[in-house]
């Protein structure tokens, strides 16, 4: 009853080859059939950011994409962010900037601000603001993340 | 093999600089390894779905289930009449697990199932056939509580679900004696608390050990004493273990009832764990806000400024179903009575049931629907007496040693000092052409001494581990807010260690000491008193097997434990001869916090708190007079939470507070239409995003005050309540004209600014 499609991708540097259910979003295949968990599903709507994943190092909502999507591409998740214990600078300052309380929204708004980097090293106010402005965080922590941002640009 | 520890890792927790101290849990939060309730999974799991009303008041004729039952895939359909049918409630009995005979608002809890995955659990929703008759409905809390509105609930005459009348002073003199009155009405629409993470909650049945609800609470244990209540379960066989939470917000004080006993109903018929899990439309449709109000107010002046006396006539919509409505309505009725010196008051307050989503609580419990009213009032008064409203605040706010005129007691008081420092750093004697300058003042309590006579302090207990560390047992929770570093830092000055050497344990209900859980901004003044004293008794325990081991008396001194002769000692060898001594038992401290009793009343007077924390906020706005839109270019909030314990993590309270209390203020609330919630997701209900916040300054006004733990109090809530008055006085002072109903949006300000009569 549930149709599957065989595809290849590479998720956090991991070349891999699985079924997906066609019309299964790409933030279920994520969580229930990668099992990483660190994706959060707030909305479903693409309203708040917390399922923000790097496809091909671009930030997207994954709960509007489709699993099927991810065939040839690159996924890096929350979970492939830090190599070998090393956290990436922009989640060490998250810590050092207590830029998050409940810690829901993080994921997403760690890549988002990676994305955000990638692109422009040394982000002002303004960008890192429009930036971010899909990443819901309702514990208000927006001023400690534009500063973990900015410290983290700085650090390059 | 033993894999090498990244030195980054372990350095990053290290530094314990305790002003900035952190938990270790920040780790797991960066790297996506913190599970949340909607992370969990347990081997045959089933997914639970709930049928809803669709109807805002309608008879249940009948129900058929026999089709849903039929589907492949289903394991157990439960519909209200094969459950027993007496209410439950919070603080009114009105609720039932299943709607029985009548539904009352579209979202309404039908019937539940529970199936191998979730789309037949949505398939066998939908093959359930209900027969409903409609009712007539109600959505206006003032229309409900006329003579001719529809009752929704039989044994709740006059659609009151609570009400409560109280005078204290002679309101009668104070209105002849006064020279100015002013008066006006105030709206605030319902708040959802929308915490990121959805209500999600496995619950497993056991025959041995019962009922365990996987849910992340803010007050496990509240909850499991009523989910013991309405299963019949002894309450030994309810557990709650509790995942991360991804927020909280008073939203989670009982979270969502339904939830967690139709997750438990579901398991115990099926035989397996079954997992409810809201999506974000449940949760504005079937969650719980915070009550709307409407606020009638008028407050006597004397041209000097001295407030006389003020009179509340207050209606809150409490929904179909209570929860902690008419908690929440009682303090938004009368706790901003007491930060200025009013000597007298009367108010009314309804709360009124209508055919609406029920309603629970929100950060602050109401004290910032009523901080809107009640210092907007305070600036239209000053306008009127051209009076500064700085000084006319000054002139009447409470000091140290005053008893207010609801009996409360205030101690150690840093509000004066607070409202100079706010109207000092936001330029009140420099104000800038084209802007508008506003203050707020607030008062909210650490904790309450008379919500639970039985239970107005805390306990805990400090384990000295086999390997030296520290480990404290609380029922405390902790949810990102900071509580527990700051338990770590508490328990690390008592016993003169590093914080890191501390881990907290408080998520089983099982194992961890009783509380009342996070709620009434009690956790770090009476929780974090239980842990120093746990902690302290911990110590004299580590000295006197110490003392014993070395034959002589020792002391610590900078993390170093020695006798007196000058041998050095760890605090592992002490934890394992303790150990040895007892064949087995490990060094615990006991702590318990039992605060006196209070004068407390029948009539409510009485001290309701170990003490109490204040704030003053100042604004600075300008309006866009073509649009009406506020623009608000900065926020100081200063506070007096005694000594801080975390500067760090006190920010961010302060920053997280004010951004709720700016959506409050500016855009947020719930739309209706016949009942419906017209904006039930987070893209017509907006809240404050990166784009949205001005400028936020955070001001501690430290007075050591000896009623907390080393001389701090509570500031989680209380960080939300001036927003609300600070923002508005400034829109007023920028327009000139005061918007009462809030959000203050620029549709609303510009008809304002035209002049035109137009209710809203």
């Amino acid at each position: 009853m549930t149709e599957k499609l065989v595809i290849n991708f590479t998720v956090n540097g991991e070349k891999e080859e699985k079924e997906v259910i066609i019309g299964q979003t790409l933030l279920k295949f994520i969580r229930d059939e990668l099992h990483l968990t660190g994706t959060k599903e707030g909305c479903e709507i693409g309203e708040c950011g917390a399922c923000v994943v790097l496809l091909d190092g671009k930030p997207v909502n994954s709960c509007l994409i489709l699993g099927v999507e991810l065939d040839g591409k690159d996924l890096i998740t929350i979970e492939g962010l830090s190599k070998n214990g090393e956290l990436d600078r922009v989640q060490k300052a998250f810590i050092d900037h207590a830029a998050f309380q409940c810690g829901y929204c993080t994921p997403g708004m760690i890549l988002a601000a990676r994305a955000l980097l990638d692109r422009k090293p040394n982000p002002t106010d303004e960008d890192i603001n429009e930036a971010l402005s899909g990443n819901l965080c309702r514990c208000g922590a927006y001023q400690e993340i534009r500063e973990a941002v900015k410290a983290s640009a700085e650090k390059k | 093999m033993i894999l090498k520890t990244p030195e980054k890792f372990t350095r990053q927790f290290g530094k314990a600089e305790s002003k900035g101290y952190q938990s270790p849990e920040v780790w797991s939060k960066v790297t996506g390894k913190a599970v949340y309730g909607i992370d969990l999974t347990l081997p045959g799991m089933l997914h639970g779905k709930i049928l809803r009303s669709p109807f805002p008041h309608a008879r249940i004729k009948q129900v058929d289930t026999r089709a849903a039952e039929a589907l492949p895939g289903v394991r157990a359909v439960l519909t209200g009449a094969e459950l027993e049918n007496r209410p439950f409630g919070i603080a009114v009995e009105d609720e039932l697990p299943l709607a029985a005979d009548k539904v009352r608002y579209i979202g309404d809890e039908v019937a539940a199932v529970a199936a191998v995955d979730l789309q037949t659990a949505e398939r066998a929703i939908k093959a359930i056939k209900v027969e409903y008759e409609e009712l007539p409905a109600v959505y206006d809390p003032v229309e409900a509580l006329k003579d001719e509105a529809p009752l929704l609930h039989d044994n709740f005459p006059g659609n009151i679900a609570w009400q409560r009348e109280v005078e204290r002073g002679s309101l009668s003199a104070a209105f002849t004696e006064a020279d100015l009155v002013v008066e006006e009405r105030f709206t605030v629409p319902a708040i959802h608390p929308a915490y990121l993470e959805p209500i999600a909650c496995i619950a497993v049945n056991d025959p041995y050990t019962g009922i365990t609800l996987h849910t992340a609470l803010q007050s496990p244990d509240a909850v499991r004493e009523i989910v013991a209540r309405v299963l019949k379960y002894p309450l030994s066989k309810v557990n709650i273990n509790g995942p991360v939470m991804g927020g909280g917000f008073g939203g989670r004080v009982y979270g969502n009832l339904k939830v967690y006993i139709l997750s438990a109903l579901l398991a115990i018929k099926s035989g397996s764990p079954v997992k409810i899990q809201l999506t974000r439309e449940e949760e504005f449709t079937a969650g719980r806000p915070m009550i709307a109000a409407v606020i009638k107010m008028k407050m006597a002046v004397r041209s000097d400024g001295t407030i006389l006396g003020r009179e509340a006539d207050i209606i809150t919509d409490n929904g179909a179903y209570s929860a902690q409505a008419p908690w929440v309505s009682k303090t938004l009725s009368e706790r901003n009575d007491s930060v200025y010196r009013i000597p007298a008051i009367k108010t009314r307050v309804r709360l009124a049931y209508t055919n609406k989503v029920p309603t629970g609580q929100y950060r602050a419990y109401g004290n910032q629907a009523a901080n809107f009213a009640t210092e907007s009032l305070i600036d239209i008064a000053a306008k009127k007496l051209d009076l500064d409203p700085l000084e006319l605040r000054l002139k009447n706010c409470v000091r140290e040693g005053d008893t207010t005129v609801h009996g409360l007691q205030i101690g150690k008081c840093g509000l004066a000092e607070c409202l100079q420092a706010a109207a000092k750093e936001i330029g009140w004697d420099r104000k800038k052409a084209g802007r508008g300058y506003g203050l707020s003042a607030a008062i909210h309590a650490n904790g309450s001494l008379v919500f639970d006579k039985n239970f107005r302090g805390a306990s805990a207990l400090v384990r000295l581990e086999l390997d030296g560390r520290i480990t404290i047992f609380t029922g405390e929770q902790d949810y990102g807010q900071g509580t527990h570093a700051a338990f770590a830092q508490i328990a690390a000055r008592a016993l003169d260690v590093s914080p890191v050497q501390v881990t907290v344990e408080s998520k089983q209900t099982k194992t961890a000491p009783f509380s009342t859980g996070a709620l009434a901004m009690r956790q770090t003044t009476v929780g974090g008193k239980a842990i120093q004293l746990a902690a302290e008794d911990l110590r004299e325990k580590i000295f006197k097997a110490a003392a014993e081991l070395v034959g002589e008396p020792v002391a610590m001194e900078n993390e170093v434990l020695r006798s007196i002769s000058g041998q050095e000692l760890e605090l592992a060898e002490v934890a394992y001869h303790y150990h040895s001594a007892t064949s087995g038992l490990r060094m615990t401290g006991e702590g318990k916090f039992v605060p006196a009793e209070s004068d407390y009343d029948e009539s409510g007077y009485g001290n309701i708190s170990l003490t109490y924390s204040f704030a003053s906020h100042a604004v600075e706005a300008e309006i866009d007079q073509a649009t009406g839109e506020l623009i608000i270019h900065r926020l100081v909030a200063v506070h007096d939470s005694g000594r801080i314990v975390n500067h760090l993590t006190a920010r961010g309270q302060v920053y997280g507070g004010a951004a709720q209390g700016f959506g409050m203020s500016c855009f947020e609330g719930y739309l209706f239409d016949q009942g419906r919630v017209a904006n039930a997701s987070l893209a017509d209900y907006k809240i404050p995003t990166a784009l949205d916040l001005p400028q936020i300054d955070p001001l501690f006004i430290e007075i050591e005050d000896p009623a907390g733990p080393y001389g701090s109090k509570g500031l989680g809530e209380i960080v939300m309540v001036p927003v609300l008055g600070a923002v508005a006085n400034a829109a007023a002072d920028a327009a000139g004209v005061h918007v009462t109903d809030l959000p203050l949006t620029a549709e609303k300000i510009y008809q304002a600014l035209a002049g035109w009569e137009c209710e809203l």
